[in-house]
């Protein structure tokens, strides 16, 4: 019966339910377009991060990570990448020699760190090879072919074949210098990569060097999830500090964890809104029906009850604007995850970011079902002070408003 | 064997009955030591200028408004020693509210206004069917049941509010100035539908009204003046 008079009531002044029920739509789709487009952020960044600069898994020699000396080098390599190419979750693996070194031009010089690579295990890792702009993936040069970033043959005034001198400290600690020759200029979408990184072959490095090893070998998988499987395969054949992304990098952690928060906190702004709201609106239907309310109490209604339509008023509002919000936002995120968000004109901004130019907005298939039920919880909170003034009312109105 | 008949015969006791507005500054006596008994069956209308105090009567018998002091005995219960869910209960089982504005559900149509209050009694349907049907015949409203208020008229949502009020069967009927809004046919007709539910049913019925053509047909009239009743006159 109360359910019954509580839905007829919705309708007794319809436009204004309908404004209740939109605002609800419009909350409830906003809040998932904006969830969609910031996890597009932080998919994107993190992607990239992955893709281009960390890789899923990275192994260390535990003494490099307190102090990255060239000299503290990854153990047992070779049983390492003889258990990784067996392994089906693993995509590519590329060793790496990274020595610190400065470069200088005939212009000007600047601190670097020069990772020494197979360049297919790395184009395979990183897609270094697609990110040329400009020259060849270590051709053309005979000897000592560089890679170099846009921002750095732009800081050092480099073209294509221009020579530079690479001065570091060979194995032996002793302050040594060689001579390259720019073979390529690439624009990586990892921005630590833009800014301090210069590529050479392994083989070079290492002669350069004086010794033959490897500091550092990134692991690209197949999934994120299998991150876990692939740390405990190699834990009994790695002698070193094997780590996630998440542990290489903690900024994308620190990135996924500041976006829940974010998330949480509009989620509360947004219904907070509703909620205020709500309670604008129904105390309105509720003081336009203090006659009526006064003359149910009159006639043997309990307050329980009075309470309770009010209450189930909203609540079936947020029943029929929660689902079509969800709806809406649904097929919003469904489109845009599949033609993409274009913010080409946001470009410059978002390549320093390392985020690609196209977004491609999505959301948790398990935040629909919370999102619902923050909807309800919304909707109860707001409707509560208009059913506590409801029941205050005295029957007695009734009869000294006739 | 006396006290319970007389008992069973008041359906309304007011033993000296006050209430006072505005007790600690300047009072004002709305009802002022009013004392009266009102029997089953009886057709009553409770009379008298604006402000003299007949719609506090009504509120205290209705148990809406607390007495100053003295008590209202409704069926041998003193509804001052009800808490307020016992006195909503009370009201409904035994309490007919007529309203001068009619006060009908709005979004309910006349069918579910008069059925409303055996709903919170919670009768069967078939119950609820039946009553509902025999009260809107003899109401003469049969023909509206699916109508909703606003597409009555004033004398047809009136009928309704009565039907509303006797169909959970209370002891009484307390009506405020039921006719106020209604023109001379519309009157007439609610109050030959009402005199007549009180011969064939024995429906207890108190009014407060000013109402000339309300007070021809009542069979007792009680004049209140200034919070005191100043006539009780029996026809």
């Amino acid at each position: 019966m109360i359910l019954s008079l509580s839905w007829k009531n919705i309708w007794r002044t319809r436009h204004r339910s309908l404004v209740v029920i939109g605002a609800i739509i419009i909350g409830v789709w906003s809040l998932i377009f904006m969830m969609g487009f910031y996890n597009s952020f932080i998919n994107a960044f993190a992607r990239n991060s992955i893709n281009n600069e960390y890789s899923h898994i990275q192994i260390h020699n535990p003494e490099y990570l307190i102090e990255p000396d060239l000299a503290t080098e990854i153990q047992n390599e070779t049983a390492i990448r003889n258990m990784l190419v067996r392994s089906v979750s693993v995509e590519a693996v590329s060793s790496r020699r990274k020595v610190n070194a400065m470069i200088a031009s005939t212009k000007t010089s600047l601190g670097v760190q020069v990772f020494g690579i197979d360049p297919d295990d790395e184009s395979k890792t990183t897609n270094l090879e697609s990110h040329l702009v400009e020259g060849s993936y270590f051709l053309n040069i005979k000897r000592n072919p560089i890679l170099v970033s846009v921002k750095t043959a732009e800081k050092l005034k480099l073209k294509l074949k221009s020579k530079v001198v690479i001065t570091f400290q060979d194995y032996d600690g002793n302050i040594t210098a060689a001579s390259c020759r720019v073979s390529g200029i690439f624009h990586s979408k990892a921005p630590r990569i833009n800014e301090r990184v210069v590529y050479m072959k392994k083989v070079d490095i290492n002669r350069l060097v004086g010794h033959d090893g490897v500091n550092e070998v990134a692991i690209l998988l197949n999934d994120v999830e299998s991150i876990p499987e692939v740390i405990n395969q190699l834990e009994p054949h790695a002698k070193d500090t094997v780590r996630s992304y998440k542990e290489v990098a903690p900024e994308l952690n620190l990135m996924e964890n500041s976006s829940r928060i974010t998330k949480i906190i509009v989620t509360a702004i947004i219904m907070l809104a509703l909620v205020f709201g709500i309670i604008n609106t129904m105390l309105m239907a509720v003081l336009e029906r203090t006659k009526e309310i006064g003359m149910l109490r009159s006639v043997g209604m309990h307050r329980k009850s009075i309470f309770t339509m009010i209450m189930l008023e909203t609540i079936l509002m947020g029943f029929i604007g929660g689902p079509m919000g969800l709806g809406f936002g649904y097929l919003t995120i469904l489109i845009l995850g599949k033609v993409g968000l274009d913010l080409s004109s946001f470009s410059e901004a978002l390549d320093d970011f390392g985020i690609d130019t196209i977004l491609y907005p999505s959301v948790e298939t398990s935040t629909y079902p919370v999102l619902m039920f923050v909807v309800l919880f919304t909707a109860l909170l707001g409707a509560i002070y208009p059913a506590i003034k409801a029941v205050r009312l005295n029957p007695l109105d009734a009869i000294r408003k006739i | 064997m006396q006290l319970e008949k007389f008992r069973i015969m008041n359906v309304i006791e007011t033993n000296n009955l006050v209430k006072t507005y505005n007790p600690d500054t300047i009072p004002v006596h709305a009802i002022n030591d009013v004392s009266i008994n009102i029997e089953e069956g009886e057709f009553t209308a409770i009379v008298g200028p604006s402000g003299s105090g007949k719609s506090t009567l009504l509120n205290m018998i209705g148990g809406l408004d607390n007495p100053s002091s003295g008590k209202v005995v409704i069926d041998g219960i003193d509804i001052k020693n009800l808490n307020q869910p016992q006195l909503t209960d009370f009201r409904m089982h035994n309490i007919g509210f007529v309203f001068q504005s009619y006060n009908l559900i709005p979004v309910m149509t006349a069918k579910e206004n008069v059925e409303f209050i055996m709903l919170l009694q919670k009768r069967s349907k078939e119950e609820r069917d039946s009553r509902s049907a025999e009260l809107m015949e003899k109401m003469g409203i049969a023909e509206t049941s699916k109508r909703r208020p606003a597409q009555l008229s004033g004398g047809q949502q009136q009928r309704v509010a009565v039907a509303r009020a006797l169909a959970s069967k209370p002891k009484f009927i307390l009506a405020d100035e039921p006719t106020a809004n209604l023109d001379s046919q519309s009157t007439s007709a609610l109050l030959d539908i009402m005199a007549k539910m009180n011969e064939e049913e024995n429906v207890t019925f108190v009014f407060s009204t000013h109402d000339q053509r309300v007070i021809d047909k009542a069979k007792r009239v009680i004049t209140i003046v200034d919070g005191k009743v100043q006539s009780d006159e029996t026809r």
